[in-house]
């Protein structure tokens, strides 16, 4: 019952100590809100191993197998090891993004992309699209925008296209180009060209030294034009057969580059076409950015953790200015005393988390649990963790407050708490700009523990599902941890109890 | 009534150490039911660390403290609920109202509702804070109203016995004598009150008896009448110059005097009693005083005369 008092009482002096309360609750927010204005959408998010290439797709046509050329070269794209292709949904869009440096370039298929591949010809009345260095963009109706300001990244870009564009239009050309072998017109014209020698035996009926092979076709068909027709196609077939044979690690027909070179795909790596999405928030608070996902996670645990400081100030205030020997004149018993410091905190601690949570859901777009979630499941995420969260808090702060004799020696004992833990445990950098091993470090930090739960209840785009496993361990390991600062601050009590004695 | 019974609190051979340094050296006293004791002493002598072992805050290093036959323990509570301390620092909080920190205190003592309030408002009466004052935030306190407060926190479960660590250090006369109207209206109503100070006008003024602590130890403990009686009385007058010549008859008459015929000025240490007869004896011998001056005894020469030194050295 005196505990409750006591708790009251140390409620009341917190709500009147305006200055306090407004650092307590304002303080963690601000940080979040000025942290997120300035970082960029990729903080907190894992580097890429991936060469993300943007593409917008505006071809109207159709090439190979019906399916629009546009289609085929970003098919290409996503096949190459090492390439993630994001696909962008607009061209204001794809400007914006160039324009505000998020992309370094984005490669635009035009609608008349598939229609000038398909005029792609080795033929002279075909568009001829190759120049020394590779494919004139323009002739295939093929644009990149660039953000200047990143030159080397857009050159890479521009030339991940080149090779793309190049594999899609080559087989293309060379096939059709193998086709034509059999055409008429060309029998014709090789009938013109080749002339053959005729043998002595045959002067008598060829009085020339030469005759030129579309002769000697109709010489053999008698002049009957279906029949020589039937020869000159036997020509064209005979030198396609002949090709293929002389060439036969080529599909000279394929036009695909597989189909081409008859490569089977080996890659080990398949990967993901991803459509581009809005990561970086609206508005002026930028709300629903990514970022808050990590920042709001981060500082609640971070500042649940401060309060240790912020308590055992009050406990070592109290201890200097005499109230809390005051305390010890009444007929009070000391864990009694000590419950009444303790509970306060657990308040403060959840009324804080509940502030920074709510304050994130409704001013910053802040994501929390899945649709899919049960009653049960929000009740782990938003009481049980909260509160083993805050009990280790409370337990820290207790021990600490009891164990500091003064100002300076809290400042020192709660350094480690606050500042070290909070760095170890990736509430200040994120884990995923740590180095690989330190997450492992950060298991050894209640704040590394509180974080991993809480960032499982915030999860990112990206997640489908919740590791309910992860936060009842987390809860379990914060509400040991706190059971053990109790024994410690119990087995150390009598000494301190009887400290000025 | 015996005079075992009377006695409340009994110190037996209390020693206290700080390391190798000896605060409290087998310190033995007995106080009275209902009086008003006072602990006189330096700086240092030891007089918050012995009020410190009775009100059970802290333990002694050897010996014992009862109060009313009960040894006083860190840990018992029912103890600490007879006792009412007052520290001598501000100990309550700033950002209460006055009133406010009496009912907190109260509900820790285990009181509520309408005798909580009654006492809360009989405190407030008592230590001059009833007005508008007390529902004002005590950081907005003067020094003295903040020293009543401090004592009014003590007072606020009707403690059996009252013990005060200086409680009148930095206060304005005003402030103080309302410090001692409250002492004194509390040990009225029946409350033991043991007063620590090293004013000695504050143990004159207030204590049936007085104990002089020094470097620890108790060096005199006994009624105010008594204490002084080690002392003597110093009568200082001085003659017209006319009557110079009858310096004489002063020697012969009073073997003891001291004189200085040069500035016609004489000196007397006796008893306080014998002041009537030398003024008696001047006037007989129609010797003109210019002046005369009573140096009365007070604590501070009873405690000169017992240490070689002064108290607030």
């Amino acid at each position: 019952m005196q505990s409750f008092i006591i708790a009251k009482k140390e409620l009341t002096l917190l709500i009147r100590d305006k200055l306090t309360a407004t650092v307590l609750f304002g303080l963690p927010f601000a940080m979040i809100l000025i942290l997120g204005l300035l970082l960029g959408e990729g903080f907190g998010q894992k580097t890429d191993d991936l060469m993300r290439i943007s593409v917008l797709n505006l071809d109207k046509g159709f090439g190979l197998n019906n399916k629009p050329w546009a289609q085929h070269a970003i098919e290409d794209m996503v096949s190459t090891p090492n390439i993630k292709v994001e696909i962008i949904q607009n061209k204001e869009l794809a400007e914006e993004l160039v324009k505000t440096g998020k992309r370094a370039a984005v490669i635009i298929f035009n609608p008349g992309f598939s229609d000038r591949v398909n005029e792609c010809s080795f033929l002279s009345t075909g568009v001829n699209p190759f120049h020394r260095d590779g494919i004139y963009l323009e002739k295939l109706q093929v644009s990149i925008v660039k953000d200047n300001k990143q030159p080397a990244t857009s050159a890479i870009i521009e030339s991940v296209c080149q090779i793309a564009l190049l594999r899609i239009v080559m087989p293309w050309m060379i096939g059709k180009a193998f086709e034509k072998l059999g055409d008429p017109e060309f029998i014709e014209l090789l009938g013109k060209e080749v002339s053959l020698p005729v043998p002595p035996s045959l002067r008598l009926l060829i009085p020339k030294d030469k005759i030129p092979l579309g002769e000697l076709l109709e010489l053999a068909s008698g002049k009957d034009v279906v029949l020589a027709k039937n020869y000159r196609e036997k020509v064209g077939a005979g030198i396609q057969t002949a090709l293929t044979g002389q060439f036969k690690n080529y599909n000279l027909t394929g036009k695909s580059w597989a189909s081409l070179t008859r490569s089977v795909n080996n890659a080990e790596t398949v990967n993901t076409l991803t459509t581009f999405k809005n990561e970086d928030g609206t508005g002026i608070l930028k709300r629903g950015a990514i970022r808050y996902q990590i920042l709001v996670p981060s500082f609640t645990v971070m500042f649940a953790f401060s309060l240790i400081l912020i308590s055992g100030w009050i406990f070592v205030a109290e201890k200097r200015q005499g109230t809390f020997n005051r305390l010890l004149s009444t007929p009070v018993s000391t864990p009694s005393i000590l419950l009444g410091k303790f509970l306060p905190t657990i308040i403060i601690s959840l009324f804080q988390i509940f502030f920074l949570l709510g304050l994130g859901k409704v001013l910053l777009g802040l994501k929390i649990g899945l649709p899919s979630w049960a009653l049960s499941d929000w009740m782990i995420a938003l009481i049980i963790l909260p509160l083993a969260t805050s009990f280790c808090v409370a337990s820290f702060s207790l021990l600490i407050g009891l164990l500091s004799k003064n100002e300076t020696q809290l400042a020192l004992f709660s350094s480690v708490p606050v500042c070290l833990f909070a760095l170890i445990g990736g509430c200040i950098f994120p884990w995923e700009m740590m180095p690989d091993n330190a997450k492992s470090l950060a298991f050894l930090t209640p704040q590394g523990w509180a974080l991993d739960a809480f960032r499982e209840i915030m999860p990112s785009s990206f997640d489908t599902t919740t590791d309910f496993q992860l936060i009842w361990k987390s809860t379990l390991v914060l509400t040991g941890m706190g059971f053990i600062l109790i024994s410690i601050t119990w087995i150390t009590l009598g000494r301190i109890r009887f400290g000025n004695s | 009534m015996t005079q075992a019974h009377s006695v409340i609190l009994k110190i037996d051979n209390v020693t206290k150490l700080h390391g190798q340094f000896k605060a409290l050296n087998t310190i033995c006293l007995e106080i009275n039911r209902g009086e008003i004791f006072g602990l006189l002493g330096p700086n240092g002598a030891g007089k918050s660390t012995l009020l410190s072992i009775l009100a059970g805050a802290s333990k002694p290093s050897s010996g014992f403290t009862w109060l009313d036959g009960m040894e006083i323990q860190p840990n018992n509570l029912k103890l600490r609920a007879r006792i009412g301390l007052v520290p001598q620092d501000f100990a309550f909080y700033e950002d209460l109202t006055a009133k406010e920190n009496l009912v907190f205190f109260g509900q820790l003592f285990g009181m509520h509702g309408e005798v909580l309030n009654n006492k809360v408002n009989e405190i407030l009466k008592i230590i001059g804070l009833d007005d508008e004052k007390a529902h004002q935030y005590s950081k907005y306190f003067s020094g003295g109203m903040k020293r009543r407060l401090n004592l009014g926190i003590a007072l606020v479960h009707s403690p059996d016995i009252l013990m005060l660590d200086e409680p009148t250090v930095g206060v304005d006369p005003q402030s103080r004598n309302r410090i001692f109207e409250a002492i004194k209206t509390i040990n009225a109503m029946g409350t033991t009150v043991i007063y620590t100070t090293h004013y000695m006008e504050e143990a004159e003024a207030l204590c049936n008896r007085i104990a002089i602590l020094n470097h620890g130890e108790i060096i005199a403990c006994d009624t105010l009448q008594n204490l002084l009686s080690l002392t003597q009385t110093t009568i200082n007058f001085s003659i017209h110059e006319n009557d110079q010549i009858k310096s004489g008859i002063l020697q012969k008459k009073l073997p003891e005097l001291k004189s200085d015929p040069l500035q016609g000025s004489y000196s007397l240490t006796s008893h306080k009693n014998s002041t009537p007869d030398i003024i008696n004896l001047l006037v007989n011998e129609k010797i003109q005083i210019i002046n005369l001056h009573l140096d009365s005894p007070n604590l501070e020469k009873v405690f000169l005369s017992l240490t070689g030194r002064h108290l607030r050295d």
